[in-house]
């Protein structure tokens, strides 16, 4: 069971704050997109909006092509896995998944047969007559999802699920969700404020800030050509390299880069990993001296101060073969495709 | 420091209170219950260690007609604030926009703050010969004359209920509005409408509120002398009420005792009963 | 219609609860003699005799005097027993609570009754005293119960805190713990007060020749109703509404999200 959503000329206020702001958004059926930005962005009033809690002030919803805008929760093919789980600690596991069941008139035989078939799903098939406080987070988390999941919505809705476990219980869980909504093929929208959880997820990231929607798309295109410069930002630690565009070229204070565009004042990105050092392939940024190196295991995370410009102070990801000292002055060069220059945006 | 002094410590600080509730509760209470053993004979107290007092409440009809007269006030005042208590708070805590509940919780239960004495007195105002209740059914034309509702049974239970229909709407309003808004939701999710909503999950979750709610009416009210004093009149008398009457003319301590101690017992019984349910770590 | 069902049963439930305050306070303006309609007036006749009577100003005053003594008394014991038991680790601390706790679970008839017994057995005599003392007992509990609950971890640990940097345990208790605990304690104080403000039948049986506000009402009652009693009655409510409200802006207020 899946469906494909359809957000149209979405606003919507709380007071005088707007909330959302003209969101335009199609999600196919059977694909699984994240919600991602900071608290505030919007993200969480987005789903609600979808699973039927909220009401928007302007514009449509719709699930598999049909206007769901004013249909209430019960209504919906959604159904949500909430960020506290909000499992019934008055039931049984086997109650709790099978509620919704309940609810639809399934027989007791047939729901806990059912049920027990969910919890199965999520590795918990001999828990199914225990209390949900006998559980740990995970555990919790895997019940709410299989109680979601046991009605067969054609979208399931998750709201920060992974929020209250620990990293390595997320890396995990994370890797679950996805083999799940692949075997089962619904279509998930899960809301997170945690980008690496995105990119381990997603087939589509939709980057959200102040309400709106700042960029769409796989996570490697959102990592590698992110369209907005709060994109870079939010997606991973990034130089900021001051710029002006002239004609053919961009002046930076590290030297010229070959773009095109409009002229004035632009911000230039580059990522800490691309900036290579050592052997100068690409385009040269000149010496740099190292100003603090600290060892991060996969990669050494060093300062640089390029004599170019000895105020500016990049950060890059060295590889691990040897030593960075600080103190050392050495070459780096980043290729041109890496770095990405954004408008400066007034103000 | 070494543990012994630590502990030495520990009791210097707890004494004090443990000193005065052992010499102020304890020990009263243990001779409160050698004193349900003795008798009076003239105006004379016997040590005799009999249970005659006890067989006293089997024999006298005015005595275990007070049990249970007080039994079916206290039963009734905690059924009927119950059903009160609980719509309030739920509008209260659904219905009332969030900014407004504070304010509307504390004008539901201001008057909880009239004077313990004052607020039966008030009542009796109220539903007298020619009160404001009488007054407004006659001018409407739906009685001749005035009804009596002072002094009944009536009166008294509503007095009760004015008071714990406030106490209760405090105790559930608290349990309603702890619970997180995802269960509401996650059960409209799945496909609950509003009464399976409030069958399978609400009431559920508010079960242990109620209890401890019911359990504090049960207490307050079964053990109480005021209200059935001034509302219920002269026709029929609660245990409290009986206990007095002993100490006023009769200066008979001992069947006092008695009493005293049966009400404790019967408040023990309800403790037991609702014990699965009771938090009392949460009063 | 459904829309309204709330609204309707939230109007009806008000005045329900409103129903006896507004009449005791209405009838206090009464010009006549008796509290019940028609109303004429409004007068504050009744206001001023209960200023006259001599009595009911002395029961005023007994009544304050027991309230923040015994209360005094109730919280200080009370915060002393919780420090020991939450600080301490002491044998049996679990019966400890339990015995602390009880009288709360024991109508305030039975404590009466009980120390009437010991009293009169022992031929002490009744006075305020003797009432102040019953009040401690029953307001001890809920004082030790609000302050034991409130102390958490956070303020070991600055106990400690300060315990390492050279305090001694009384300036440990008086710069730390009771500055931090304040709120536990005011809450502690001021709900004892009221109850024992209002509290009747254990000053009934506990007074004899001075008594308590509740009392002195109590013995007024038995003339019959007066508009003097809805004088006194609406005076007293209105104090504590005033302490109600008062609380409520100062010391409970929470901060808006």
């Amino acid at each position: 069971m899946t469906a494909s959503v359809t957000f149209q000329g979405l606003n919507h206020s709380f007071g005088t704050f707007q909330a959302l702001s003209d969101i335009n958004l199609q999600i196919e059926a059977g694909e699984y997109v994240t919600l991602l930005g900071p608290s505030g962005c919007g993200k969480t009033t987005l789903l609600s909006i979808l699973g039927g809690f909220l009401e928007p002030s302007e514009g449509q919803v719709l699930i598999g092509g049909q206007d769901m805008t004013r249909v209430p929760p019960v209504k919906r093919p959604t159904t949500t896995v909430f960020q506290d789980y909000a499992l019934f600690p008055h039931m049984s596991l086997r109650d709790n998944v099978g509620f919704g069941l309940r609810m639809g008139g399934m027989g007791r035989a047939a729901r806990h047969a059912r049920a027990e078939e969910m919890l199965d799903l999520v590795g918990l098939k001999d828990a199914a007559g225990k209390r949900p406080h006998a559980l740990s987070g995970g555990q919790r988390q895997r019940v709410a999802l299989a109680r979601a999941l046991a009605v067969e919505p054609d979208v399931l809705l998750l709201d920060e699920p992974l929020g209250a476990l620990d990293l390595k219980l997320r890396r995990l869980m994370q890797d679950e969700l996805k083999s799940i909504q692949q075997q089962i093929g619904t279509t998930f929208v899960h809301v997170t404020h945690d980008q690496e959880e995105a990119m381990a997820i997603a087939d589509r990231i939709v980057v959200m800030s102040k309400g709106r929607i700042e960029d769409h798309g796989p996570p490697d295109r959102i990592y590698r050509h992110p369209a907005t410069l709060f994109t870079a930002d939010f997606m991973g630690e990034t130089n900021h390299i001051p710029g002006t565009r002239r004609a053919e070229a961009v002046e930076t204070p590290l030297g010229l880069l070959p773009a095109g565009g409009p002229p004035g004042a632009v911000s230039v990105c580059l990522r800490p990993e691309d900036i290579r050092a050592g052997e100068p392939e690409g385009l040269s940024l000149g010496p740099a001296k190292i100003t603090s190196a600290a060892f991060f295991g996969t990669y050494c995370r060093v300062h640089l101060a390029p004599r170019r410009a000895p105020d500016l102070t990049l950060t890059a990801y060295l590889p691990v073969g040897r030593n960075w000292a600080k103190g050392e002055e050495i070459e780096i060069a980043a290729a041109p495709e890496d770095f990405r220059i954004f408008e400066q945006e007034p103000g | 420091m070494s543990a012994r002094g630590d502990q030495l410590r520990g009791w210097g600080f707890v004494s004090p209170a443990l000193i005065w509730t052992l010499c102020f509760f304890v020990l009263p209470f243990v001779v409160m219950g050698a004193m349900s053993l003795a008798t009076l004979e003239g105006r004379t107290l016997v040590w005799d260690l009999s249970l005659a007092n006890y067989a006293k409440l089997f024999e006298k009809a005015y005595l275990w007609r007070a049990i249970l007269v007080s039994l079916e006030i206290t039963l009734t005042v905690t059924a009927i604030s119950i059903l009160l208590a609980y719509p309030l708070a739920w509008i209260i805590a659904f219905q009332v926009p969030p900014r407004w509940q504070r304010l509307a919780l504390l004008l539901a239960i201001l008057p909880f703050w009239t004077s313990y004495v004052v607020r039966s007195y008030a009542w009796l105002l109220v539903l007298a010969r020619e009160g404001v209740v009488n007054n407004a059914l006659i001018g409407l034309g739906l009685i001749a004359e005035p009804i009596t509702l002072a002094n009944t049974r009536f009166a008294t239970v509503t007095g009760f209920v004015h008071f714990f229909v406030m106490l209760l709407t405090l105790t559930i309003y608290a349990n309603l509005i702890q619970l997180s808004p995802n269960y509401r939701r996650a059960a409209m999710d799945l496909g609950a409408n509003a009464v399976q909503t409030f069958r399978h999950v609400i009431l559920p979750l508010t079960l242990p509120g109620i209890v401890t709610g019911a359990f504090l009416t049960f207490v307050l009210c079964i053990g109480d002398y005021v209200t059935p004093q001034i509302l219920g009149g002269n026709t029929e008398l609660s245990v409290p009420q009986v206990i007095m009457v002993q100490l006023g003319r009769r200066a008979d301590f001992p069947l006092a005792s008695a009493l005293a101690i049966v009400l404790m017992s019967i408040v023990a019984l309800a403790y037991l009963m609702s014990a699965r349910w009771l938090r009392i770590d949460r009063l | 219609m459904m829309r309204f069902l709330p609204w309707l049963y939230l109007l009806a439930a008000f005045t329900f609860i409103y129903l006896p305050v507004g009449v005791l306070v209405l009838f206090a303006f009464q010009e006549g003699s008796l509290p019940v309609p028609p109303f004429n007036g409004p007068s504050l006749r009744w206001f001023g005799e209960m200023l006259a009577d001599d009595d009911l100003m002395a029961a005023l005053r007994n009544s304050v005097l027991v309230a923040f003594g015994s209360s005094a008394v109730a919280v200080t014991l009370g915060f002393f027993a919780a420090y020991g038991l939450a600080r301490h680790v002491l044998p049996g601390s679990a019966v400890i609570r339990g015995l602390l706790i009880a009288p709360l679970t024991v109508s305030y008839l039975i404590v009466g009754l009980g120390l009437l017994i010991v009293l009169t057995r022992t031929g002490l005599g009744l006075s305020l005293w003797t009432a102040a003392i019953g009040h401690v007992v029953i307001n001890l509990p809920l004082a030790f119960a609000i302050i034991y609950a409130s102390m958490g971890a956070q303020q070991q640990n600055a106990e400690r805190a300060a315990r390492d940097l050279g305090a001694r345990e009384a300036q440990v208790i008086a710069l730390v713990t009771v500055p931090m605990l304040r709120p536990a304690i005011a809450a502690a104080f001021f709900l004892s007060v009221t109850l024992s403000w209002d509290e009747f039948i254990i000053a009934f049986l506990l007074t004899r020749f001075d008594v308590t506000l509740p009392v002195e009402i109590w013995s007024l009652l038995r003339s019959g109703l007066s508009p003097q009693l809805n004088a006194i009655g609406s005076f007293v409510f209105l104090i504590s509404v005033a302490v109600v409200l008062l609380l409520e802006v100062t010391l409970f207020r929470k901060p808006r999200p």
